[in-house]
């Protein structure tokens, strides 16, 4: 019953808070009531009331009717510091699962300004801001990645309840952009194709990747991660160590390398290579079942790689 | 919870702003000032330390107790309060509680629920404080420390705002102003129904004031205080200065050397709190009284006086009491019959016997001294002898009387020959009594002085007086007074010039202003503040059911308490549904203010009705070139308008123009045709 109504609930709220990257707060969607502290002051009021009445005491009737008055007019004023307030999301961010997944967010006041805003999402820790009346601010609300694949919030739930917290208006936005989340990394077992030799298949594989590259020139176009600075230092000479006249494919990490093994494990396995690699500083490629990436290095290389790995058989929620 | 974690909590108490912590502090210490001086000192002195001990802790000096530490104070403090209390349940001690209970929170103000719980003990405690004092004054006091409430609040809500705080008193400002006509409003037509149940009275304690018993020498403690008892207004002309006496008990029965009542006061229920001070003009013969809170059931009235309000009544002795006691200012209204009621039946033995009743042995010289006038002279003569006595020989009238332990009646006619009213009629009625004429002493006030542009009168303390009243055959109780005839100027102008030559008045008050009649200044001001406090209290404080009904009555369509009950809800209603329009009308106006901010969203609606996608982040020129791909005849007038939007958004120096928004709306409009003149030559293509 209660799951039922909740339900109701929820489709409403999503009737009507369609999925945007940006939403101005507004009469249309802004929700108001009062907090627990607001009841309490509910039944303050009723006890000073009676106070009042029983002891005939006008003074009591007054300060009755001032504080009324003041929560009539926060429910105007909690109302107020949300309305007008426009939020964008700027940039969903990327990471690993189990880490915070940054949301940049900008919020942008209308004529009055907006204080103690609060931003919070289940997985995520509550932001809480203020904006100038005519200014903007960029809030970076970090959401648990839960699973691999794309992470969009059902809802961002804004909040404030400013000034006296009696009251708390909250709206919602709905991104419709979405974060990646990478596979949590796992170390990968021995298993992988190139380790066979039972050394420590990193060694190897340093050891093969540094005999097997072909020094060369530096020419215009090659990225400075390959270029090799020690030389450089030594004598001056650009030299870039180059893998494409390498034997083979020296280093691609491949999904079928671990046979037997759950999809979502050899992804994380995958991942973790990758960021090995990365961190080595070693050209690498990927292939995954409907997907190749030729090798490669540099800091957009190994994105492309972890979002290939993060989105595999995923699809973009629309 | 665990020790250790506890522990850990006391170690960083600093998870509430200082700020707002510093603001609840004063709220605190500012609602304790209304109650100075009926808290027991050692009650303020701990709420001081434990509050310091609180703001120390904040700022990292000192650790907050742990658990036990904390109990232990608990316990020990609720211990001292309940032996303090001694069982009376007052309202005085409730209010008390909530100190204490407000001081052994600042221990434990951790979080923002302990922020809150504080917030409605404090504002609960500035409306009880409401309860004991209701002068302007402290009625700002009470309500500035709402006000350092509610900004202590904003500060928790918002403790990192810049410039928190007078934002936060601005707002509230702001909202007190707008609030102020709602306020007033309710105020005048919120139903003034009456007390639902009787409540316990505001304070236990003994207020200083008349007592129920006399002992020679206690009224003159009374002289020193120029605390105000009773303010009067007149219906008609104000009775002479040597005629106003007020009359409040009477004691009829002597004690060894102390005056009581016979059959001392009847414990009685306790009645609800009844308002009804009578309403209207007052008549030529009505006078109406505005009484401080005395916490008695007596009410002080002229002789010759019937009840004209419904919140007071007559008892024997022509005294008139309250139902309850008077633990609030209290107005009544009164009318003078005209003439003193002359009885129409003599005193019957057991009468006789009580008003005769003397002890029996002590003071034989006064005893002589009764005998031998009774012996020579009828009652008339015997009074009239006495009072001679008292003018001809050298009486006086002092304030600072000697103290006479025994035989007090012998010493004061004979020896010392010194005293206060007090000492006075407590002999003359003895030696009344002894020479066989029934009397009684009659406690109250005389006199009385004009406030400012003589609307009414002011009576103070020191005006507390005793007198005697004698049974004379055929004439009924007849005031005889003492103090008349040794000190005619007590009578005739007031204690002041009585004791003008002595120089005691008011010698051990030197702060009230009543002490120094010679300095113009402070006597205007004080006369001035006690009129403002005097239409405060008559106009708002006193603005109860009759009152209520009495200015409804004045209005057309004579409004009950029923109507007066739909009128308030319908106004509230009405208020919160025109407070909901006007933010709904305003909140929509504010988005169409911007003209090319409408442009723009029109434009936007325009392409996407010409089947161009239209995402978020799309600049105009991204628009116009996908609308011009899809719709070439509308491109050029597209690219025009996209460069208009740009040029006002983006380029500083183009001043914005009505002429200029008018363009583009053309610019649109020619946009909107060459697209619908497209859309039909399609449709009429074959």
């Amino acid at each position: 019953m209660i799951s039922f109504f909740s339900r109701q609930w929820q489709d409403w709220v999503h009737r009507r808070i369609p999925r945007a990257d940006t939403r101005r707060f507004n009469q249309k969607n802004i929700f108001i009531l009062p907090t627990g502290a607001g009841v309490v002051f509910g039944v303050l009021l009723v006890v000073m009331l009676l106070t009042a009445i029983n002891y005939q005491n006008s003074l009591i009737y007054l300060t009755t009717f001032l504080l009324g008055t003041v929560f009539v007019g926060a429910i105007h004023q909690t109302h107020q510091n949300l309305s007008g307030l426009v939020l964008t999301l700027v940039q969903a961010g990327e990471g690993f699962v189990g880490e915070g997944i940054a949301f940049r967010l900008r919020a942008a006041a209308g004529k009055r300004g907006a204080v103690a805003i609060r931003l919070s999402c289940p997985g995520a820790a509550e932001v809480c801001f203020h904006v100038v009346p005519g200014q903007s601010e960029d809030v970076t609300l970090a959401v648990r990645g839960q699973a691999r694949g794309y992470l969009r919030p059902e809802r961002i739930r804004v909040e404030t309840r400013f000034p006296f917290g009696l009251l708390k208006a909250w709206s919602w936005i709905r991104p419709l952009s979405s974060a990646v989340c990478y596979p949590r990394p796992r170390p990968a077992p021995e298993a992988l194709a190139t380790g066979e030799d039972g050394d420590d298949p990193q060694l190897v594989r340093d050891r093969q990747g540094t005999e097997q590259a072909e020094l060369r020139p530096w020419r215009e176009g090659d990225l400075s991660a390959r270029v090799l600075w020690k030389r450089v230092a030594r004598d001056g000479q650009m030299v870039v160590a180059d893998w494409r006249g390498g034997a083979g494919q020296p280093d691609r990490l491949d999904f079928d390398a671990f046979p037997g093994v759950d999809h979502e494990r050899r992804l994380s396995y995958l991942s973790a290579l990758v960021l090995a690699r990365a961190s080595q500083g070693v050209p690498f490629g990927l292939n995954l079942p409907g997907e190749r990436i030729e090798p490669d290095l540099g800091a957009v290389h190994v994105r492309r790689c972890l979002r290939a790995l993060a989105v595999w058989r995923c699809d973009e929620p629309a | 919870m665990s020790r250790r974690d506890d522990r850990q909590r006391g170690r960083q108490p600093s998870r509430l702003p200082s700020q707002g912590l510093l603001w609840l502090m004063a709220a605190f210490i500012v609602l304790l000032l209304p109650q100075w001086d009926r808290l027991p000192a050692w009650l303020i002195a701990v709420c001081l330390v434990l509050a310091g001990w609180r703001w120390r802790a904040q700022r990292g000096r000192v650790r907050l107790p742990g658990r036990l530490p904390r109990m232990g104070i608990m316990a020990l403090l609720i211990a001292v309060y309940i032996a303090s209390v001694s069982g009376r349940f007052t309202v005085d001690t409730a209010a008390s509680f909530f100190v204490l209970a407000v001081g052994l929170k600042w221990l434990e103000t951790r979080n923002h629920r302990d922020f809150y719980v504080l917030f409605f003990i404090l504002a609960y405690l500035a409306s009880v404080n409401f309860l004991f004092r209701q002068e302007i004054l402290w009625a700002l006091v009470n309500f500035l420390a709402l006000g350092l409430l509610l900004v202590a609040l904003q500060v928790v809500n918002a403790p990192d705002l810049p410039d928190g705080l007078a934002s936060g008193w601005r707002r509230l400002g702001g909202l007190f102003l707008k609030g102020l006509p709602f306020v007033i409003l309710v105020f005048v037509f919120f139903p003034r129904m009456g007390p639902l149940w009787t409540v316990p009275l505001v304070s236990g304690h003994a207020r200083s004031g008349l007592s129920d018993t006399l002992r020679p020498g206690d009224i003159s403690h009374l002289a020193q205080s120029s605390e105000r008892v009773f303010r009067v207004t007149f219906g008609g002309a104000v009775p002479a200065y040597r005629d106003r006496y007020w009359r409040g008990l009477v004691l009829d029965y002597l004690d060894g050397e102390t005056w009581r009542q016979t059959g001392g006061a009847p414990v009685e229920p306790l009645a609800r709190v009844a308002t009804d001070g009578g309403v209207g003009p007052l008549a030529a013969t009505e006078y109406e009284v505005l009484l401080e809170p005395t916490d008695r059931r007596w009410a002080f009235a002229l002789a010759g006086s019937e009840a004209a309000s419904g919140n007071l009544f007559e008892v024997e002795e022509d005294l008139f009491r309250f139902p309850r006691p008077a633990d609030s200012p209290v107005r009544y209204r009164l009318r003078l019959t005209g003439l003193p009621k002359v009885p129409g039946t003599p005193l019957d033995a057991t009468q006789r016997h009580r008003y005769l009743q003397l002890p029996e042995q002590g003071n034989p010289r006064a005893r002589a001294l009764a005998a031998s006038l009774a012996g020579r002279l009828a009652d008339t003569d015997v009074v009239a002898e006495l009072l001679t006595r008292f003018r001809q020989q050298p009486y006086f009238y002092t304030l600072r009387p000697p103290a006479m332990p025994e035989n007090g009646v012998d010493a004061l006619l004979f020896d010392q020959r010194r005293g206060f009213c007090a000492h006075y009629a407590g002999a003359t009625t003895f030696v009344l009594r002894a020479a066989g004429i029934p009397a009684r002493i009659v406690m109250g006030y005389q006199g009385g002085e004009a406030g400012v542009d003589d609307e009414y009168l002011i009576v103070r303390q020191y005006d507390a007086h005793a007198w005697v009243e004698a049974w004379l055959d055929g004439r009924g109780w007849v005031r005889v007074d003492p103090t008349a005839a040794i000190a005619p100027a007590r009578i005739e102008s007031g204690l002041r010039d009585a004791v003008a030559e002595e120089g005691s008045f008011l010698e051990s008050n030197p702060f009230s202003p009543q002490r120094y009649r010679d300095i113009a200044l402070l006597q205007w001001a004080s006369l001035q503040l006690d009129r403002i406090n005097y239409q405060w209290q008559r106009w708002v404080v006193g603005y109860q059911g009759q009152s209520q009904m009495d200015l409804m009555s004045r209005l057309p369509g004579g409004l009950g308490l029923r109507e007066l009950g739909y009128l308030t809800a319908g106004g509230v209603g009405v208020g919160l549904l025109a407070l909901g329009l006007v933010s709904y009308v305003r909140s929509p106006r504010e988005a169409r203010r911007d003209g090319h901010r409408r442009l723009l969203e029109a434009w936007q609606a325009l392409c996407r009705r010409a089947g161009v996608e239209v995402r978020p982040g799309d600049t105009p020129d991204d628009l116009a070139k996908r609308l011009a791909r899809t719709r070439p005849e509308a491109g050029d007038t597209a690219r025009r308008f996209a460069r208009m939007i740009n040029s006002h958004y983006y380029n500083p120096s183009a001043p914005a123009s009505s002429s200029d928004l008018r363009r583009m709306r053309r610019t649109l409009s020619i946009i909107r045709r060459q697209l619908r003149g497209h859309r039909t030559g399609t449709g009429n293509a074959p």
